[in-house]
């Protein structure tokens, strides 16, 4: 067992008044297991809870044809284990008053535990075991489905619901970043119990994941609980192959993907191009800019879509990164009359941004995003977080500690460089959801429009060669 | 058999646990100004932040027809301008110095969040006391915010089709008292209410007595407590508002409404009338309702979600209330199924405690959950400003909070027993189903 330690036990982590303008990541220890389990401990004593979160490779990057099939395993997992009855886990579970769920994202799943410390030997003793040894009997596995199938189709009722799944597919195309997460009513039907577990067999493995414990305990004594507990799950042999990591062809032509809502009274719209990685060196940097653009109250987008003209109640700009890549979008709604004025003042937003942001702006973007940088990290719960993220996405602790120095590096020259390089305004990308008989013919300014009903069971475009 | 002795186990550790939590009583420092505000400061220097919490007891209850969303808009309005610092100058101040803010209106109150690095809350004061003293409502302003606020209203509905079951429950619910319109307020208002009406809104209830502010952070109570004084202490109060006289009658039989739309599953709420918050048998009923509907171990869940597969999800909520408060029960269908075999459910699992109450480990459940919750709460700093104003406010002061479990801890299978008879009865109660049939 090769053992790392970054850094140095302490037992209390109190922020002094003269460390105060500074915010460093407090300290923890991390460490591997035989079994390649990367494990991370924090101590963290304001309040008598623990929280934990435990990253798998199981994601929907690996779904394939099965949309759904990753994030109805991980739903599955509290459902019965080979020690506990379905009964037993909720019981345990409500009786301590604590929470044990587990979610599946594009990338990773992430089984999450929260809990009063006296009862952490219960949690515990749950969470190995629907995580090694979940069951997935038939029958609970078809209820399941059955609740996800409804919910699949409510969601057609929300724009919001939907509108990031139509974007993936419209930026993404092949790549596996199209999938989406949820499935399809047509996926979900056809994925068996069975589906689940071999998916599970696969990719629930202790290498290549991640555990954070952050909370009120002993940290030489939680290492010895969580080796106990976690040293006999079996390493899988071989590494899994990453789909994700395949070069992805976003769209380049003028593009606009109109997604009919026939009982629209607004139109929802994305408009976006591509992005970044996660772990792309000008991060902080883009992070500034974006904070200027469309990223709080008084941003560009903000200022000029909400409170100069009143067409919405709120408009913003953001960048979902990936482990491998991402996509830059703007996002808004408005009454269905107002869609073009909206759209083209964002486009006229987008095209001063060029020209670059003066000093004064980004010291104000500066001291924004350094002053409340450190309540994204105040919890038991974005800590662990936190430090599955560092894992998951190869970034370390100098990211919170460096943090103010490189947001101090923004100056009016890098964000020219910034906006040239990650905010170009030609190659834009349309989405909308909205009336489609009012808003067609509008739309084929912007690019080739191609038409979706909402109803429809894909989000998948068709002929979406053309983009 | 082995749950239950682990079970008896569980409950001593958790009583054991409690008293643990580091905030106290005393770590809550009170004061108030000549002017009547009142103030309540935790010092806390987990983090370099601070945050405001400011609780103004107006709401959407406050209104009358011609102005409903009165409250809401006004929340709107007071972002927009006011004599030190002009219009877009609270935002573009507050953001330049590291800090940030939202508000949130109900029926009840209206409050206003700053977040902010504590080495700014001079600032902060100073920016708050300017629109309390000197807000300025412009005329161009005005309009433009009522855009946003209908794109609001017109974005919660394309969004969440439930939002027109909600208003519709609490429209017949409620015949008399003013919790029967919907918070945002309706359309044709938004579109009607006046400069004059919004001044004389802050007239009547922005006086420094009606407020109740919350400073938790990396800050000290001298230096909150001579901020305070030196940027609100001379703010005048003005003369009291008309108490809100209106008082829902007692409802003597029960009320059912439909709505026609075109959703994938039919949508169900059953809403009971239930004491204001903090008063009669208010731990009792917030007990009853987890019992009911929190986690997947609780009696409706296991009826109707996992058992009978009747509807997808359930949940229940109760609004912190000044004044007799609603109980709702929200469900949502599952496909192909009817929602009165899921309405009769329900009432059969209700009915069920009535006669045989519940066991005493399903309410020590319920209690350890509420005590898990509380340490939740009161883990951030945001969530100490919330939780502290909202006992001050509600329950008749902050010291309540710290009673809160003793509370929970005195209630009885007996007290669960009696308030489901009392409380949640059928002639008490209004059924509201949204479905794609409805008789015609």
């Amino acid at each position: 067992m090769k053992k790392i330690t970054l850094s140095i036990i302490i037992t209390c982590v109190c922020i002094t008044a003269s460390a105060q303008q500074k915010f460093q990541l407090p300290k923890y220890t991390t460490f591997r297991l035989a079994n390649g389990l990367t494990v991370n401990l924090m101590e963290q004593k304001e309040v008598p809870l623990i929280s934990v979160a435990l990253s798998l490779p199981a994601a929907t990057i690996h779904d394939g044809l099965q949309a759904g099939l990753s994030e109805l395993t991980a739903a599955s997992l509290v459902s019965g284990s080979k020690n506990f009855t379905k009964d037993q886990i909720q019981d345990k579970i409500d009786f301590a008053g604590a929470t044990l769920n587990a979610y599946s994202s594009q990338e990773f799943t992430r089984v999450y535990a929260r809990f009063s410390a006296k009862t952490q030997d219960i949690i515990f003793g749950l969470l190995k075991d629907i995580v090694i040894n979940p069951t997935f009997e038939e029958k609970e596995f078809e209820k399941l489905k059955t609740r996800k199938k409804a919910s699949l189709e409510v969601a057609k009722q929300s724009p919001f619901s939907v509108i990031n799944y139509y974007w993936n597919a419209m930026m993404y195309a092949n790549h596996v970043y199209s999938n989406p997460s949820s499935g399809l009513i047509s996926t979900v039907n056809a994925i068996t119990a069975d589906d689940a577990k071999k998916f599970h067999e696969k990719y629930y493995r202790p290498n290549g994941s991640v555990i954070a414990i952050v909370g009120d305990f002993n940290t030489a004594e939680m290492k010895a609980k969580i080796t106990g507990l976690f040293g006999e799950w079996k390493k899988a042999s071989g590494t899994i192959p990453n789909p994700a990591a395949e070069p992805v062809k976003m769209p380049e032509g003028a593009n606009v993907l109109l997604v009919n809502k026939g009982d629209a009274r607004e139109t929802t719209f994305y408009i976006g191009a591509k992005g970044i990685a996660k772990n792309n060196a000008d991060r902080v940097a883009i992070e500034v800019v974006n904070t200027v653009f469309g990223d709080r109250f008084t941003s560009w987008l903000n200022d000029e879509l909400r409170v100069n003209s009143g067409l919405t109640y709120g408009a913003m700009s953001r960048f979902d990164a990936n482990k491998y890549t991402g996509t830059f979008k703007i996002l808004s709604f408005t009454a269905t009359k107002t869609t073009f004025q909206t759209i083209d003042k964002a486009l006229e937003v987008m095209n001063r941004l060029q020209k670059g942001i003066d000093d004064t702006t980004l010291q104000s973007a500066r001291n924004y995003v350094v002053g409340l940088f450190p309540t994204d990290f105040e919890t038991s719960g974005q800590l662990a977080a936190l430090l599955n993220d560092m894992f998951i996405y190869g970034y370390d602790a100098a990211y919170i500690n460096d943090f103010e120095k490189n947001v101090s590096q923004v100056t009016p020259a890098k964000a020219k460089e910034i906006i040239a390089k990650y905010f170009a305004k030609d190659k834009l990308q349309f989405l909308l959801i909205g009336k489609a008989d009012e808003i067609r013919e509008g739309a084929k300014k912007y690019g080739i429009v191609i038409e979706k009903e909402i109803k429809e069971d894909s989000y998948e475009v068709k002929g979406k060669k053309t983009f | 058999m082995q749950i239950k002795k682990w079970g008896i186990a569980m409950l001593m550790t958790i009583v054991l646990s409690k008293g643990y939590s580091q905030l106290k009583p005393e770590d809550v420092k009170t004061f108030t100004l000549p002017n009547q505000m009142k103030f309540l400061v935790v010092e806390d220097f987990s983090i370099p932040n601070a945050n405001m919490y400011l609780f103004w007891k107006v709401g959407s209850r406050n209104e009358y027809p011609g102005i409903t969303g009165l409250s809401h808009f006004f929340e709107h309005m007071m972002f927009n301008g006011s004599k030190k610092y002009g219009p877009k100058q609270f935002d573009k101040t507050m953001e330049f110095n590291g800090g940030a803010n939202n508000a949130y209106t109900n029926q009840n109150v209206t409050v206003y969040t700053d977040w902010f690095p504590a080495k700014a809350m001079e600032t902060i004061f100073d920016l708050e006391a300017d629109r309390i003293r000197d807000l300025a409502i412009d005329t161009q302003m005005v309009e433009s915010e009522r855009g946003v606020v209908a794109s609001e209203k017109s974005t919660g509905l394309e969004n969440e089709p439930k939002t027109e079951l909600w208003e519709l429950l609490f429209a017949t619910a409620y015949t008399t008292h003013s919790y029967r319109w919907p918070v945002i307020g309706y359309f044709e208002d938004i579109k009607n209410w006046s400069k004059d009406d919004l001044q004389s809104y802050f007239n009547t209830y922005y006086s420094p007595d009606n407020c109740v502010v919350v400073v938790s952070g990396a800050v000290k109570f001298d230096q909150v407590k001579a901020i305070a004084e030196k940027y609100m202490g001379s703010i005048p109060k003005n003369k009291p508002p008309k108490p809100m006289n209106l008082i829902e009658p007692e409802q003597k039989g029960e009320r059912r409404v439909f709505v026609k739309k075109d959703v994938p599953t039919f949508n169900l709420m059953i809403g009971y009338h239930v004491p204001p918050t903090g008063k009669a048998d208010y731990y009792a009923l917030d007990l009853l309702d987890a019992i009911l509907t929190n986690g997947r171990t609780s009696r409706l869940y296991k009826a109707v979600v996992d058992s009978l597969q009747l509807a997808t999800e359930i949940s229940s909520f109760t609004e912190n209330s000044f004044d007799a408060a609603l109980m709702v029960v929200d469900a949502t269908g599952a496909k192909d199924k009817d929602p009165l075999l899921l309405e009769k459910t329900i009432s059969d699992q209700i009915e069920k405690i009535k006669t045989e109450g519940v066991t005493a480990e399903e309410l020590q459940k319920v209690k350890n959950q509420k005590l898990i919750t509380f340490y939740g709460q009161i883990e951030t700093i945001n969530g100490k400003s919330n939780n502290l104003g909202i006992y001050e406010v509600f329950f008749g002061g902050y010291k309540k909070m710290f009673d809160a479990p003793q509370e929970y801890e005195k209630v009885t299978i007996d007290d669960i027993k009696r308030v489901a008879k009392t409380y949640l009865k059928k002639s008490n109660r209004t059924v509201a189903i949204m479905s794609p049939q409805v008789e015609d």
